[in-house]
């Protein structure tokens, strides 16, 4: 239960906002259950509700608006490719079709290890150095097909 | 009035009230703007884009702040560089709106063609064909051909159920998010929400149980496609083969104004009700009903109805003819002589209680009413009840609605939605003094807490209190909501007449909003009780704090007569012991199986009639089914046993009854069915004509109702105060445990669909 295992960090959040405005803790209390299971479970979506006191459709909701909360398990690195519109017109979409090629999954998907998910995102303001990816939410600028093969060759050592 | 603003729009003008949005200006002058995310019960979100208009304003010199005008003298008009929504743009003085134009005409028809990429057109076999806005928007301002490949449609889930009363099919579904905004804005049940977006977004539940809510069945009426269908009606008929008849619901003491949609079917043998929609009344339901309202119409033509009339022989029930279970009635009540107690359920239509009592008062017999409780305390909710002309929508800032001892949700659902936004959204105070929580406690400013059974001890011993607390002497209107649970009938009185002498205390009584509303049980409980108390010599003269008779009050049940009569009556605890009993009914109830004639009663839907709602508005109900078997109206049987005891009425039908009912009931004179089968167009407009604007809700042409004054507002200066004592709680009252909306009844039994919502009578909180 996210309440007994991390009680003061809830409590911290929770102290920033008027008892009656508890609802808008809604996304930092995410990200410490995300941190706590990995992703946002549906257990963990009804323990935040329950917390904040409103239904839990509403928190299924956010988590389905922002791509930074996981629905499902992910691996251990999430790359985040972002395949918006500018970032296309410098090649992000062919970088896609690579990532895929070389961790051989689907963006989307994890790979079967565990190891790496790889998804495509909206822009993530940095359009001027594309194609770019965060990886565990670390910006990775101007990548290429060599830089993105030792990145993974680097990751999968550590 | 000052607060008029003036605009043209496509060249007419027309003046409408500050903050009023374009495109309910428009409608004013019959210009609809096609619309889909936007509802006029809805807050506006600007999301589907439909409603562009080209929108230009004054152009004002910066110097003088003047309007610029031209060499002829005209007000210079600087139109927006692009179009803007006619639903989120309220108007402004001198607004120019134009929606004929070239730009706007093609704007409706780009929208219109990318709704259609990624929906499936699948009309042949939806239920919204026929009565659907896309459907109708499409043929009015649609492209007649798309640019997109049809193969490359998008395709989704067609049957996703969302609970199990309603069902999703996502490839329907256009994201106008009316659904979401209605569970959130109106029912407040945040069961329905988006997830994820772009292409990906759709309508979810995450809640647990997932889709429940007493409201969920409007989310179905106001979609303006068919991506939400309920449970009970979806792929049962067409839209256009339906017949549709102007119908009350029988449920609660709300009243809402319904329409039975119904369709031959071979197989049940004759027309059946195929779904029950609302029908607008911005007085008593504006287009909302519950869910209870919507489903609970399977009894009608339940297989087990009863369809002949029976008589005991050698122990056992037989049918028999109405000759022969008419003439055995008229002899055995000949027989009787005084000895005669008719008890009538409070579901019973107002001609046929008034018939019913006609005829025991002939006899000099004694007539009660089932439940017995409301009975103790209707003259003291009709005395101080709200004006003549009051309406829930009427209330916001500086008015306060005190809730007593009741569950408005549970007991009168379309009030808990009115009453909460007098509340939430337009600001008056809600105080609430109960036994326990109810959803109702979410909007209070001040929340009072007694012992299940006090009430009537608390409002007496706390009235002062009350009244400095929540500064009620202030108000500007003070309604009173009020339930009897856990009460018996002398404490259930006291608490009325405690409220009654708050509203006198604090110089509300007899005004236009303020008063009592009394949370009954039932469609008729007032009418039933203004009927048979009318009937009654000793309350013929019904001052604001007359007596009214005493019959009603002391409980016959605990007496035994030659003759009991009982007419829809649900509780066997109300009927007396008799040495010989007849039971009206449509059901073989427990009452009925050990009665000595059966005589099988048509229900609402048969035949026609007026019920008196819990705010007492009278209104009409139609015959929107054939009779059933050889079932008979209740006005019918009363008359046909009159006859046999040499009573001649000769009565037509419900209109010449009632016209004799309102002779001789003083409540009601100047009521007729003429009068109360005017109608008149409703603000804003939905309905029929005008689908994609409102939904599948239908016109009201069957009639609006009307209310007869309470006393106080006739007599102000016969207004008198109650003696204020209240009697100690008895087990008999604290037996009487709340009444959810889905308690177990004969009728809601027979609503499959409802099954799983069902609560036992033994597990009612
Ligand atoms: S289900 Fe219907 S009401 Fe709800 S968002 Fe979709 S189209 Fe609108
Ligand atoms: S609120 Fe009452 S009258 Fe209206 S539909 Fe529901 S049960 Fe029927
Ligand atoms: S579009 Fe890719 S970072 Fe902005
Ligand atoms: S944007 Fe105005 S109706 Fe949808």
């Amino acid at each position: 239960m996210l309440r007994e295992k991390r009680a003061a960090d809830i409590a911290q959040v929770l102290a920033k906002y008027p008892p009656e405005r508890k609802r808008s803790a809604v996304m930092p209390l995410l990200y410490i259950a995300q941190e706590e299971y990995g992703y946002c479970s549906d257990e963990a979506i009804r323990e935040v509700a329950e917390i904040i006191g409103c239904d839990p459709t509403e928190v299924k909701s956010i988590v389905g608006f922002y791509t930074m909360f996981y629905e499902q398990p992910v691996g251990r690195y999430v790359i985040d490719v972002c395949d918006d519109l500018p970032c296309a017109l410098r090649g992000a979409d062919k970088f896609v079709t690579y990532c895929e090629k070389r961790l051989g999954i689907r963006a989307g998907q994890t790979t079967p290890d565990g190891k790496f998910t790889l998804n495509t995102v909206m822009c993530i303001a940095a359009c001027d150095r594309a194609p770019v990816a965060q990886v565990n939410r670390e910006y990775r600028y101007e990548l290429t097909e060599e830089s993105f093969d030792r990145m993974l060759d680097e990751l999968s050592q550590s | 009035m000052a607060d008029l603003v003036n605009l043209t729009i496509d060249g007419v003008p027309v003046s409408v009230p500050k903050g009023t949005l374009v495109v309910d200006a428009a409608k004013k002058i019959e210009n609809d703007i096609p619309v889909f995310c936007y509802h006029p019960k809805l807050k506006p979100v600007g999301m589907c884009r439909m409603c562009l208009v080209d929108i230009g304003m004054p152009k004002i010199d910066p110097a003088t702040k003047q309007p610029v005008r031209d060499e002829q003298g005209n007000v210079v008009i600087a139109f927006m560089p692009k179009l803007t929504t006619a639903c989120t743009t309220p108007v402004s003085e001198g607004m120019v709106v134009r929606t004929a134009t070239e730009q706007v005409r093609a704007a409706r028809e780009d929208i219109l063609e990318f709704l259609l990429t990624s929906h499936p057109l699948d009309c042949p076999i939806c239920d919204k064909g026929g009565e659907c806005p896309l459907q109708n928007l499409t043929l009015g301002f649609g492209p007649s051909v798309s640019r997109f490949d049809y193969d490359a449609k998008f395709h989704n889930e067609k049957h996703v159920p969302l609970g199990d009363l309603i069902y999703l099919d996502r490839e329907r579904c256009i994201q106008c998010s009316r659904c979401i905004r209605f569970q959130d804005e109106i029912a407040d049940d945040h069961v329905l929400q988006f997830h994820d977006r772009g292409r990906g977004m759709e309508i979810i539940t995450f809640s647990d149980p997932p889709f429940d809510s007493y409201f969920g069945g409007n989310t179905t009426d106001i979609c303006p496609v068919g991506a939400l269908t309920t449970a009970d009606f979806r792929f049962k008929a067409r839209p256009w083969e339906l017949a549709s008849t102007q119908s009350l619901c029988t449920h609660c003491p709300v009243g809402c104004n319904i329409t039975l949609n119904t369709r031959l079917e071979t197989k049940s043998g004759g027309y059946e009700i195929k779904r029950v929609m609302p029908r607008q009344n911005e007085q008593v339901n504006e287009i909302w009903i519950c869910d209870k309202g919507r489903y609970v119409h399977h009894f009608t033509r339940a297989e087990d109805r009863l369809r002949q009339p029976m008589v005991r022989r050698d122990g056992r029930l037989v049918e028999a003819t109405w000759e022969q279970a008419l003439q055995l009635v008229g002899e055995r009540l000949k027989a009787a002589g005084t000895s005669v107690a008719a008890v009538v359920g409070d579901r019973i239509a107002n001609e046929d209680a008034y018939l019913v009592a006609k005829l025991v008062r002939a006899l000099n017999g004694a007539i009660g009413m089932s439940p017995s409780v409301p009975a103790h305390y209707a003259d003291v909710a009709r005395a101080f009840g709200v004006g003549a002309h009051a309406n829930l929508a009427h209330l916001g800032k500086g008015d306060v609605i005190l809730v007593v001892n009741g569950d408005v949700e549970e007991q009168a659902p379309v009030w808990f939605l009115r009453l909460r936004q007098a509340v939430v959204d337009r600001g008056a105070a809600l105080v609430i003094a109960h036994s326990r929580s109810t959803k109702m406690h979410r909007y209070a400013r001040a929340i009072h807490r007694y012992e299940p059974g006090y009430a009537a001890r608390w409002v007496a011993d706390r009235s002062e209190e009350l009244i400095a607390k929540e500064s009620l002497k202030d108000a500007r209107n003070l309604l009173i909501v009020f339930g009897d649970e856990q009460l018996d009938g002398p404490s259930a009185r006291a608490l009325a007449q405690g409220l009654a002498n708050l509203l006198i205390a604090t110089g509300h009584a007899g005004k236009a909003d303020s008063g009592l509303l009394p949370l009954y049980p039932h469609a008729n409980t007032q009418g039933v009780f203004d009927v048979i108390a009318g009937a009654d010599r000793a309350a013929a003269s019904n001052g604001a704090n007359g007596k009214v008779g005493a019959d009603l009050r002391s409980p016959i049940c605990d007496s035994r007569f030659e003759v009991a009569w009982l007419i829809g009556v649900g509780d066997a605890s109300d009927a007396p012991s008799a040495g010989f009993t007849v039971v009206q009914e449509l059901f073989m109830t427990a009452l009925a199986k050990q009665a000595d004639v059966v005589l099988p009663a048509l229900s609402f839907a048969e035949r026609e009639g007026t019920f008196t709602s819990g705010d007492r508005r009278v209104q009409r109900f139609y015959r929107a089914l054939p009779p059933l078997g050889e079932a008979r109206p209740d006005w019918w049987i009363a008359q046909e046993i009159a006859k046999r005891l040499g009573h001649s009425w000769g009565f037509q039908g419900p209109a010449h009854i009632f016209a004799d009912l309102a002779h001789s009931i003083p409540h009601y004179s100047g009521l007729s069915y003429e009068v109360i089968s005017k109608s008149e167009p409703q603000w804003p407009p939905m309905g029929r004509g005008d689908l994609y604007y409102g939904g599948t809700v239908y016109d009201n042409t069957g009639g609006l109702g009307a209310r007869y004054a309470s006393d106080a507002e006739r007599d102000p200066a016969g207004v008198r105060p109650y003696d204020g004592a209240a009697p100690e709680p008895t087990i008999a009252g604290l037996e009487r445990r709340p009444r959810p909306l889905y308690r177990d009844g004969e009728l809601i039994r027979r609503s499959a669909v409802l099954a799983s919502h069902i609560v036992p009578a033994q597990e009612v909180a």
